[in-house]
């Protein structure tokens, strides 16, 4: 679903006046982004989550979003999230392509009915002058069938470069949601990339003296290697049927949020798998509804539940 | 007159779903006004952009007064002889409240009566919208809707603001969760802020045009060409043109601008259809040709005033630098692998979940490609049509296909062709998709058409097999494309192939994998051809009883069904058309519900009987050898020539005999007349004056 650090990538200068830039210091660092984001955020009362510590392929996986949005009580949360892609991974040759990017997600519900302003305002408050660009809400609906999820929005395209996804989530877990949440995911990378004028991810600024080059390209260079090469298939096989038992037996307990991350360390190695090329068809049908089906019976099980986490059981 | 202004404002709206929604809202309210005496000039006119639907019309202020009678006693029981009214008379007007002298006489059926005329207020205009509106706009219906919030509507996508105004006046009313206002806004970018207060639809249109926003998409359409004219015309040169692309970006702005681009001319080294798709997919740029060949320039249209500082063409360019970089990366990659090597990998991927994987599919065309080869004479191409057949889906697996979908096949065909692979196969691959529609090409090679004929049918087999099926706006796995793909092949290319031993091959192909038995499959493919015939021939123009008659005379060649069909058409407008289809008819009457009788021209009695089934012969063996020809027209004029005859027959012999023999045996000859002329076609089904149509 979620923009992906491909394509590329014009930046300009935060207070802009032409395309030359001038002044170094307007230039704003990717965490310069996150906490311009964070701030805007939490003014429009998000609570600020910290990352997820299970890996997840995108932002919408983590609890913080799947579990609330499923009972009807308001929620606001905004939080990074690094998403992991094994198969995206290019040993740190490409400028644009990685297995682990970072996510900005938002999930505000009910969805209000200024959300696309706010969206407008916080690109603004990034200092992109807008009047100045193409900013363009193209027709895009996102759908995960792993987690049995899905929803209505569009990528959203500024001057050509998708920089976000932006959806009405209308069904999590296989439940239509009665409190229909906004969900925005910023690609944090290609926002960044738009800011800085760079055309390869590895050049830009983290902070003012690292660079996402110092950080990452040794990580990307070695996952690549073994998310390709040599991630063991047959533990990692092992490692998803352990991870499917445990969420079910764990989903008969009642200890639902555990048996949440079991399906997402089941998603994970799926993944895995998926890049060493040692999935078959048949396998591929079969894993992915093992793992929705688990999904699906934890949504049920979480809404339906009387002392309330979910305020009463969902149509 | 009352000038009548709706605007449904929302977000941002996919293109398809702004057509749409016009479509039905100028339908809709038309059809809620006229009921309700509002439209007394009859139509409604609609504008819309991404962000808006916009009706306009005529209305009245309000509805027309209605006159109704009320009658009361009868004139005798009402007055007396010398014109004085009865206790009757009084009371009924008084319990009406009406005067007595409003009394009228009404002649009814039963006789005189009296009564008065009733005169029912038509209600102000302002009375009647709410409802209308409210029903009108929650009635609206998308491909794909949503909910939002905790509105428990459903729309494209967020309904945002709501306007009407009658003569500048707003009228309040509640949709989709939302009261109306007495503003609008103008474009989300550049007037944010600023309400706008209407005070009629001039005044709407013109102030939004000052607040960035055209709302009429032909004048949009026509700045956009203007555009590209003008950048254009200094190049001597032209957009690559694609209808498609125009009309979604003609319905994406609200204020559109024109710009036109560069790349960097080592691209122009890739083939004309990677580039084209590179450009179009996800950047929405037009291709820029002069004498056929591409320029390293591209159009593009955004959502702005003006590019002042030049942001949104670098923007632009630096997008499509980066995406031709990778789209040349992938080209340059998947060239060196070959699609015979590709193909191994078809294995992995999905057809469809329980009709395993695109290496199974493959198999299957292989054998379809052969049988189909023989059927059309296209025994020599035999070995290409096996080579088209297994690699044809290799290109599933290439970087550039997973990157730009819409290049398959194409991009299978284009490897084929650099990796010197025969030139007929590496053909077909690239066109093996076509026709898309049925306004599509067909493929423009035989092969190619084999090919495509046989991955259509295999899938519609496949899928219907599973006991899936095309249901109103949905249509799982392309079934409907698919048919009308196979139909306009055949229909195109004028091949003689029998459809229902195709299908009973193609269900073959699929063993025990189908969740139905192969007879029940082939009986519901067959129906779904034939409705799709339907659909094909109708949209041609073709009168439906002339459809149903030709079909009714057997699909199993679609092209003789075609054939039989103009035949129809143009025998309907000759004299003897309409006695010979209630000549025909009354055979079938005649026939209905009586066993199967033999004919013996031994008991044949009568001279008309005689010459008739002298006649007979003639025109069968005639009109058979006529219809195993496709020669239609001919068919039906030869068997016009029974008329005389029949009519004949029918005014002398009786053919419902008291002696059995004599009555068995004339049923048995109007039998064999009738199993004759459903070789041509179903007559029955015509509808011709002088009898009721009946669908």
């Amino acid at each position: 679903m979620d923009p992906r650090p491909e394509g590329a990538l014009r930046g300009l200068r935060p207070q802009g006046s032409g395309p030359e830039r001038e002044d170094d210091e307007a230039d704003m660092t990717l965490q310069d982004l996150i906490m311009s984001l964070q701030k805007f955020w939490a003014d429009r009362g998000c609570y600020l989550a910290q990352p997820y510590d299970v890996e997840v392929g995108a932002g919408t996986m983590t609890p913080d979003t799947f579990f609330r949005v499923l009972d009807k009580r308001p929620w606001r949360a905004a939080y990074v999230q690094p998403a992991r892609r094994p198969a995206d991974g290019r040993y740190g040759d490409n400028p644009h392509r990685v297995q682990k990017h970072h996510q900005y997600q938002v999930i505000i519900k009910p969805s209000p009915s200024d959300i696309q302003r706010m969206y407008l305002d916080s690109l603004a408050g990034l200092g992109i002058r807008l009047e100045d660009h193409d900013l363009r809400f193209d027709e895009d609906n996102w759908e995960s069938p792993t987690i049995g999820a899905w929803g209505v929005g569009w990528q959203v395209m500024l001057d050509g470069l998708e920089i976000s996804q932006f959806t009405y989530f209308q069904q999590a877990g296989g439940i239509d949601l009665v409190s229909v949440p906004a969900e925005i995911t910023y690609g944090l990378e290609r926002l960044e990339m738009f800011l800085e004028e760079k055309d390869d991810i590895y050049d830009l600024c983290w902070s003012a003296d690292v660079s996402y080059r110092d950080l990452r390209h040794r990580e990307e260079r070695e996952f690549s290697a073994f998310n390709f090469e040599q991630a063991g298939v047959k533990g990692l096989q092992q490692q998803f049927g352990l991870f499917s038992r445990e969420a079910a037996r764990l989903i008969k307990r009642d200890l639902l949020l555990p048996a949440y991350d079991m399906c997402l360390k089941c998603s994970h190695v799926f993944n895995l798998l998926d890049a060493r090329g040692a999935i078959s068809v048949t396998e591929r049908v079969k894993l992915i509804s093992e793992i929705r089906a688990l999904v699906i019976q934890v949504a049920r099980k979480y809404v339906g539940r009387p002392d309330g986490d979910g305020e009463a059981a969902l149509p | 007159m009352s000038d009548f202004l709706l605007e449904i404002m929302t977000e941002e709206l996919p293109a398809s779903h702004v057509r749409a929604g016009l479509e039905q809202l100028q339908t809709a309210l038309a059809s809620e006004l006229q009921a309700a005496g509002l439209l007394p000039e009859g139509s409604v006119e609609v504008f819309g952009t991404c962000r808006r639907l916009v009706a306009k019309a005529a209305v009245a202020a309000r509805q027309p007064d209605r006159v109704e009678k009320v009658i009361g006693p009868p004139r005798s029981a009402a007055f007396k002889a010398d014109g004085t009214p009865t206790p009757a008379a009084l009371g009924f007007t008084k319990s009406r409240g009406v005067d007595l002298s409003r009394l009228e006489i009404y002649e009814t059926e039963r006789g005189a009566y009296v009564g008065f005329a009733k005169t029912e207020e038509g209600r102000p205009a302002s009375d009647i919208l709410p409802d209308v509106l409210s029903r009108v706009i929650s009635g609206l219906s998308f491909p794909k809707m949503m909910r939002w919030a905790d509105n428990p509507c459903r729309f494209s996508r967020p309904v945002v603001n709501l306007l009407c105004l009658v003569d500048g006046r707003p009228v309040s009313f509640k949709a989709c969760g939302l009261a109306s206002s007495d503003f609008t806004w103008g474009h989300k970018i550049f007037f944010p802020e600023r309400r706008i207060f209407p005070g009629s639809f001039e005044d709407y249109r013109d102030s939004l045009r000052a607040a960035a926003v055209v709302i009429e998409p032909g004048a949009r359409r026509a700045m956009i060409e203007e555009g590209m004219r003008r950048l254009l015309e200094p190049l001597r040169s032209r957009v690559h043109p694609d209808a498609e692309l125009l009309e979604k970006l003609v319905y994406d702005v609200e204020q559109p601008h024109v710009f036109l681009g560069f790349f960097d001319e080592e691209y122009l080294r890739l083939p004309l259809e990677i580039l084209s798709t590179a450009m179009r997919e996800g950047q929405r740029l037009f291709s820029v040709v002069k004498d056929g060949r591409q320029l390293a320039r591209f159009i593009g249209v955004a959502d702005i005033k003006q590019d002042g500082q030049g942001h949104v063409l670098r923007g632009n360019e630096r997008v499509l630098k980066a995406r031709l970089k990778d789209a040349d990366f992938f080209w340059q990659a998947d060239v060196k692998i070959p699609l015979q090597d590709r193909a191994e990998g078809l294995a992995r991927v999905v057809f469809q979940e329980k009709l395993g994987s695109y290496a199974d599919k493959a198999l299957r065309l292989k054998k379809l490609v052969s049988y189909l080869c023989d059927k059309v004479e296209a025994g020599r191409i035999k070995k290409d049509a096996a080579l088209a057949a297994e690699l044809c889906k290799a290109d599933l697996l290439t970087d550039m296909v997973r990157e730009f979908s819409s290049l398959q096949g194409r991009m299978g065909g284009l490897l084929a062709r650099e990796q010197g692979l025969s030139a007929e196969a590496a053909r077909a691959i690239y066109e093996h998709y076509q026709p898309m529609s049925l306004e599509d090409a067909s493929p423009s090679s035989p092969l190619g058409a084999v090919l495509s004929l046989a991955d259509k049918l295999d899938s519609i087999a496949g899928v219907m097999g599973l006991g899936i099926q095309s249901t109103g706006s949905s249509d799982p796995f392309g079934l409907r494309r698919n048919a009308h793909g196979v139909c306009k092949v055949v229909l195109d290319r004028k091949w003689e192939i029998s459809l229902e031993r195709l299908v009973d091959k193609a269900v073959a192909g699929f063993g025990p994998k189908l969740a139905r038995p192969a007879p029940e499959v082939k009986v519901s493919v067959l129906d779904f051809f034939r409705g799709r015939l339907r659909f094909i021939f109708e949209r041609e123009g073709h009168g439906y009883d002339l459809i149903n008659a030709a079909l009714g005379a057997g699909i199993d060649n679609i092209l003789f069904a075609r054939r039989r069909l103009l035949a129809l058409s143009e025998l309907r407008s000759s004299t003897q058309f309409e006695p010979f289809i209630l000549m025909a008819k009354r055979v079938n009457n005649i026939l209905r519900g009586q066993p199967e009788c033999r004919v013996n021209a031994g008991l044949m009695t009568d001279r008309e009987e005689k010459e008739l089934w002298s006649i007979y012969g003639l025109v069968k063996d005639n009109a058979a050898s006529m219809c195993a020809r496709g020669e239609f027209l001919q068919a039906q004029k030869m068997v016009f020539r029974l008329q005389p005859a029949l009519n004949a027959f029918f005014d002398k012999v009786l053919v419902m005999a008291e002696e059995k023999k004599l009555r068995q045996n004339r049923l048995g000859m109007l039998q064999a007349v009738s199993r004759l002329l459903l070789q041509v076609a179903d007559y029955s089904q015509v509808v011709v004056e002088g009898e009721k149509a009946s669908k």
